[in-house]
């Protein structure tokens, strides 16, 4: 009995916790239940991001099967950093969920604990059947809080969502066949290297990786995502933008840092649509009129950023592209759910129907306008240094890929603060606002009615993203001790031996 | 050789059936998919080559992998749930196309 053997508490304890939840309907026990959860989940991931400064790798072969044989959950430092990032973020829109009451519809609760449990499962595993169950593990419960909270358009984006995914994890499924079929294995780190020793078991793994691409959101198959995030609620929409497009980027490194030892010979159409999907997304918030179909746009432009650490595979971009990654989840979380509290005050989110925020609402102005400078990367705030840290690390991939690459992270920057800046000015300047709509819990349509002096945001609901954005500020001043663990990080990735002898040993 | 031309059957009929605009009949085209990758993974492991998993005709070491097996068992489960919260789907939203709200005889009360 080792300390890995304990990894998998990290999925049964939540898997167990949300059974329990829908035998104990007392609110203040869900509650309690899921916050004291991810509360765990984020300090054993400090602990083992402090353990794995000695030993780089922790792996477990569920069942005491011989290594090769069993199941294995692994954790490394990007694992690690994956799990305090993901659990982080989810436990501030789980409060958020708790202040708004959406906590106390029917399932809420559990639903949440068993996205967390997959989540958790599909950053652990290193077995790529396992990883696809876990990704379902991670999606039913999707489904469900897709078609509990939001508007009514809900019904219909449900339909969008759970058809894409479900096609997409047959193409999942079709790929791991192939892989069994050809290398005789689906763990991951037996089939270290093999993308470039056989063509074939090359082509079965890329059918994967096509099929997680789909799931992050890449152009030109991003289209699901800003049509049918925006239609959930707010706080759904936080836990969507941290969890699911962050777990398929996570796989993707791996899968392709192991597998292919990062030098396929097909990158270069990935380098392409790496660049096309930073600009694409960047465009695309120019053309949206409503606060969270704008920040899905830029969640497109932000999967594109964050591709680029791993199709350039240079010790440099590895750590840009994950240090991108927790920057935008967390900058991520701090808009959603600041937006989401002006959403849930002022009844909408449309630009049109706010204005003059910046003189009613001061704090969630200033909120608001960190993480937007933090989207687009300027100071005081940690998208500084992800697109610094990006920059560097795409300036030495070689040839015309540099030049694409660093001009496409420009090109993406420069149109984003033109699109934001737009969003902001809608919405927190502009003649101050005479009417707002109350939210109406069953139909979410209502008239607009004279809004009176005294509405305000309540600051409980304030406090979530506020505490997202002070850990964004939190990153810029503080890189130094940040900067040591991706660095970790991205060495595992860069040279994943180690990743392997402590899976197969 | 049957298996192969069964699964472009089912991977054909199912990609009709997908680009259709009632859902139920999506559904329909999701599960001869889903069909189709059951086969394509009992193919990856047993008709390749391995022989047929009876006792007396056939050694341990050519027998047909259990693990494929496990996969497909594990998949048409995963399947079978989405399957049933789909057509829930396609039965609460079945006008979603109107301006109109749909019934679904919920009420968010808080």
């Amino acid at each position: 009995m080792s300390a890995a053997d304990l990894l998998p508490l990290l999925v049964a304890v939540p898997l167990a916790f949300a059974g329990l939840t829908v035998l104990l309907r007392r609110h203040v026990v869900g509650a309690s239940l899921l916050v004291v959860t991810l509360v765990g989940v984020l300090v054993t991931s400090v602990v083992l991001i402090a353990r794995h400064a000695s030993t780089p790798v922790l792996a477990s072969g569920v069942g005491g099967y011989p290594a090769g044989v069993a199941i294995p959950f692994v954790s490394d430092t990007l694992t690690a950093l994956m799990l305090a990032v993901t659990s982080l973020a989810t436990l501030a829109t789980t409060a958020w969920l708790i202040m708004t009451g959406e906590t106390r519809y029917r399932f809420v609760v559990p639903l949440v604990l068993l996205l967390v449990a997959g989540v958790n499962g599909a950053l652990l595993t290193g077995d790529l059947f396992n990883l696809f169950v876990f990704i379902e593990v991670m999606l039913l419960p999707s489904y469900a809080l897709l078609a509990l909270t939001g508007g009514w358009r809900r019904l219909g984006v449900g339909r969008l969502f759970v058809v894409v995914n479900l096609v997409n994890s047959a193409v999942l499924l079709i790929g791991v066949a192939f892989v069994y079929g050809t290398a005789g294995t689906v763990n991951i780190a037996a089939l270290a290297g093999r993308g470039v020793q056989d063509d074939r078991t090359g082509l079965a793994v890329a059918m994967v990786l096509v099929a997680l691409a789909v799931k992050a959101g890449i152009v030109p198959v991003h289209t699901w995502l800003p049509r049918s995030y925006p239609a959930t609620s707010p706080g759904v929409m936080s836990l969507f933008a941290a969890l699911h497009t962050k777990v398929a980027l996570y796989a993707i490194y791996r899968i392709y840092s192991v597998v292919y030892d990062g030098q396929a010979s097909w990158i270069g159409i990935v380098v392409v649509l790496a660049a096309v999907t930073a600009v694409v997304g960047a465009v695309s918030t120019l053309g949206e009129s409503t606060f969270r179909h704008a920040m899905a746009y830029q969640m497109v432009a932000g999967v594109g950023h964050i591709l680029i650490g791993v199709v350039v595979f240079t010790q440099a971009s590895l750590a840009g592209g994950l240090l991108y990654l927790a920057h935008h989840v967390i900058t991520m979380a701090a808009l959603l759910l600041t937006g989401g509290a002006i959403e849930h005050t002022y009844g909408s989110h449309r630009f049109d129907r706010l204005s003059r925020l910046m003189t009613r609402e001061p704090w969630a102005a200033t909120v608001v306008a960190l993480g937007l400078l933090s989207l687009v990367g300027l100071p005081p705030t940690s998208g500084l240094w992800g697109k610094l840290l990006l920059i560097v690390g795409a300036a030495e991939a070689p040839g015309w890929q540099a030049w694409l690459l660093v001009g496409a992270i420009v090109l993406a920057s420069i149109i984003s603060i033109i699109a934001l800046q737009r969003l902001w000015s809608e919405i927190f300047w502009g003649p101050s606002m005479e009417t707002y709509r109350t939210d109406n819990a069953r139909t979410r349509i209502s008239e607009p009615v004279p809004l009176p002096d005294d509405v305000r945001i309540p600051a409980r609901m304030l406090a979530p993203g506020t505490a997202m954005i002070a850990v964004s500020v939190a990153i810029f001043v503080g890189i130094g001790l940040l900067s040591p663990v991706v660095d970790r990080a991205a060495a595992g990735l860069g040279d994943s031996t180690a990743y392997v002898e402590a899976v197969l040993r | 050789m049957i298996t192969f031309v069964l699964i472009g059957v089912l991977v054909a009929g199912g990609t009709f059936l997908i680009q259709q605009r009632s859902l139920v009949k999506v559904i329909f085209g999701l599960s001869l998919w889903s069909h189709a990758a059951n086969f394509i993974l009992l193919s990856a492991g047993v008709a390749a080559w391995r022989a047929e998993p009876l006792a007396d005709r056939t050694a341990a070491a050519d027998a047909a992998d259990p693990l494929p097996q496990a996969f497909v068992l594990t998949a048409i489960v995963i399947t079978m749930a989405v399957t049933v919260f789909m057509l829930a789907l396609a039965m609460i939203g079945h006008n979603d196309d109107t301006r109109r709200m749909p019934e679904t005889g919920e009420v968010h009360d808080r």
